[in-house]
């Protein structure tokens, strides 16, 4: 047991079962942190799944599939916000229609563009490459972790810089935390508090759409129904035990990925029944988030000196 | 007055209701063609076995001629909205009377089949692909399902024997060990394993075989992450039975470079860009068995009312033996393959199964499992 999770491949997977976990659990944070639950990252990362695997085949091109695939992500998110700033819908009510969109729209337009339904096996999207870094390739076993990762998972590390220099060192991340904290409070200094949750939850929808892109485009190469598979809904569990900040989020989703690749080596080693193995990320996240709010609690009560 | 008009148009309506569910439906025996209605669940174009029921009902028809033989198709949809329209269409088809048989599938179907053959107990129905519960009648059912024990221990006896191969590029001979990788752990995918486990036994008695479970058959991030930790750790050789999750073993193989056997459907065929990590599938051929079914039929000779499981012997199961399996696997391999389908075919092995009444003990599958399981 220990000696197949003490390789480089073990922790290399671990990168990987993170990676699409990462985007999301990014995404999430960012609309929290502008007061807005987005619980549709389940089906935004769904249908980006699809159209990355659509845009990349149809332009041969990973980067334009990605561009494209980003902008729908986007797009979708934009829709959210519509529903929820413009309309007034509840946001978890407007979320879950996307969501049930995303499971039979996803399959319906795979069948009106590719015949395919289920999987789409007669379009193949476009590979995203994978990258090799000269010095860091030489360092043993990090090297050989880190050698050979997908571009979008450096992309996804390369992302929670620039969501924690977004989030704290910008006026647009200043804004976007005070109108989550206090939204009048906002409002009465001046900013405009819907523009800014607009781009929030555009930002988040961008960002779910890599993690979506990365399923059928980097972790498989085509597209399966459903493939997303709860992803989104961990995401917003991670975030929220990271305290919606970049770096926690980053943090957690490497333990989910760390849990995932260990329940996959348990079930190799048939190490437990699988039901149990299959529990193993979810019962981490869990207790994680268990012993998140019980050390909130803790430091609230210190705080208010009871 | 509109009123009482409205009631006894109502009362009328559901009077001649009534009449019609009742009056008898008698299949013309009159020189007529045989008719057959085959309700899908589902569209045509699934690449599996609603494909599979059609081409084996289009090719009958072009075997026997239009004035013996034709047939309709109706497709359903598979949508939760058209769900609530597949117990009319199957009531429609049985209103209309003129059809000889009925034919439908899927666990999906169970309960307005059962509602159907209890109304229309002259009406006579094809149900496959899943067990029919007879205990509330259905003299008027015919119930096919498949042996898929058997032709996974086709497929394990292949990979059992191709993991030692020196000739095989892909294949590190120094272990034997296969790996198989399943949705859910239920008798259906129990019993896909017990073959594979046992005909991989029959040809190398230490083989060991890497088991994993997906939790769900959608999942193919997470199937392909298992079958590469599978492929990792001395797997050379696959067998995916995970639905569409199965879809990332297959991808998992050209990541690795090694292979892993489909499921079915001919998925060489149907993935192209893997085809050489894809030795051969293993299919349920639904349309066969239907072909058997209408012909014994037309000869008075199907026995309705009973649950007929058709393995290797009746074609219901199959291994792909096309060019491409011959160019994969080594022709001694294909040899001894081709001797247990024989032997099977023979009666000569009985491969043990988790399905109907001669299934095999809980105590007794754990323990063949656990003597094969990789540690």
């Amino acid at each position: 047991m220990l000696e197949s999770i003490l390789t480089p491949s073990f922790f290399s997977s671990v990168l990987r079962a993170a990676t699409p976990i990462l985007y999301a659990t990014l995404a999430s944070g960012v609309a929290s942190k502008a007061g807005i639950t987005n619980m549709a990252l389940e089906g935004i990362m769904l249908f980006s799944a699809l159209f990355g695997v659509i845009f990349s085949s149809l332009t041969q091109s990973a980067l334009i599939g990605l561009l494209l695939t980003i902008l729908c992500g986007a797009l979708l998110g934009m829709f959210l916000a519509f529903f929820v700033l413009n309309l007034k819908t509840d946001e978890i009510l407007a979320a879950i229609a996307i969501n049930l969109m995303a499971t039979g729209g996803t399959v319906l337009i795979l069948l009106a563009f590719s015949g395919d339904r289920g999987v789409s096996s007669s379009v193949q999207s476009v590979a995203t490459p994978t990258v090799t870094i000269p010095i860091i390739k030489d360092i043993p076993f990090i090297g050989e972790v880190l050698s050979g990762q997908n571009v979008l998972t450096w992309l996804s590390l390369l992302a929670v810089v620039v969501m924690h220099l977004l989030l704290y060192k910008t006026p647009l991340g200043l804004n976007i935390r005070s109108v989550g904290e206090n939204k009048n409070a906002a409002e009465s200094v001046g900013i405009n508090s819907r523009r800014v949750q607009y781009i929030a939850l555009i930002l988040s929808g961008a960002l779910t759409s890599i993690g979506g892109f990365f399923l059928s485009g980097g972790y498989m190469n085509s597209f399966t129904k459903d493939m997303s598979s709860g992803r989104g809904f961990i995401a917003l569990a991670a975030a929220s035990m990271g305290g919606n900040t970049p770096i926690g989020g980053f943090l957690v989703s490497l333990l989910f990925g760390f849990a995932q690749a260990l329940a996959n080596i348990m079930q190799l080693k048939s190490f437990l029944s699988y039901e149990f193995v299959l529990m193993v990320p979810y019962l981490t996240t869990l207790i994680g988030l268990g012993i998140y709010y019980y050390s909130q609690k803790k430091k609230r009560e210190r705080l208010s000196g009871k | 007055m509109k009123k009482k008009m409205l009631a006894i148009t109502l009362t009328a309506s559901m009077l001649m209701g009534l009449g019609v569910a009742a009056v008898p439906v008698y299949a013309e025996d009159d020189g007529e063609p045989y008719k057959a209605a085959l309700l899908l669940n589902g569209t045509l174009g699934d690449k599996s076995f609603f494909d599979s029921a059609n081409e084996g009902l289009t090719a009958l028809q072009e075997e026997l001629g239009e004035d013996v033989f034709t047939f309709k198709v109706e497709q359903m949809g598979a949508t939760s909205a058209d769900e609530s329209n597949w117990e009319p269409t199957l009531y429609d088809y049985c209103d209309d009377g003129s059809y000889d048989v009925i034919i439908c599938g899927t666990y999906q179907m169970l309960d307005a089949l059962i509602n159907a053959s209890t109304d229309y107990p002259d009406q006579k129905f094809i149900y496959f692909d899943e067990a029919f519960d007879f205990s509330a009648g259905g003299e008027n059912v015919y119930n096919v399902m498949y042996k898929e024990n058997e032709v996974s221990y086709l497929v394990g006896a292949a990979a059992a024997l191709m993991t030692i191969d020196e000739d095989l590029e892909k294949v590190d001979p120094s272990n034997s060990i296969i790996g198989f990788l399943g949705g859910m752990e239920n008798s259906v995918i129990k019993d896909f394993l017990i073959g594979y486990v046992e005909g991989a036994l029959a040809v190398n008695e230490d083989i060991q075989v890497a088991i994993a479970y997906v939790g769900d058959f959608y999942d193919s991030a997470s199937g392909k992450d298992l079958a590469l930790a599978q492929y990792q750790n001395g797997v050379d050789v696959g067998f995916n039975v995970a639905g569409s999750a199965g879809l990332g073993q297959i991808e998992a193989a050209g990541d690795a470079d090694k292979y892993a056997f489909g499921v079915d459907s001919d998925q060489a065929a149907l993935l192209p860009d893997y085809a050489e990590y894809i030795p051969t599938s293993a299919l349920k051929n639904v349309g066969n068995s239907l072909i058997r079914a209408i012909k014994l039929d037309m000869e008075d000779e199907l026995e309705y009312g009973v649950l007929e499981y058709l393995g290797l012997a009746e074609d219901g199961v199959d291994l792909v033996e096309d060019e491409h399996y011959e160019e994969i696997v080594p022709e001694d391999i294909r040899e001894v393959v081709a001797d247990l389908k024989q032997q099977i075919i023979d009666g000569d092995i009985v491969v043990d199964t988790t399905l109907g009444d001669n299934a095999i003990s809980t105590e007794d599958f754990d323990a063949i499992i656990e003597s094969v399981q990789l540690k």
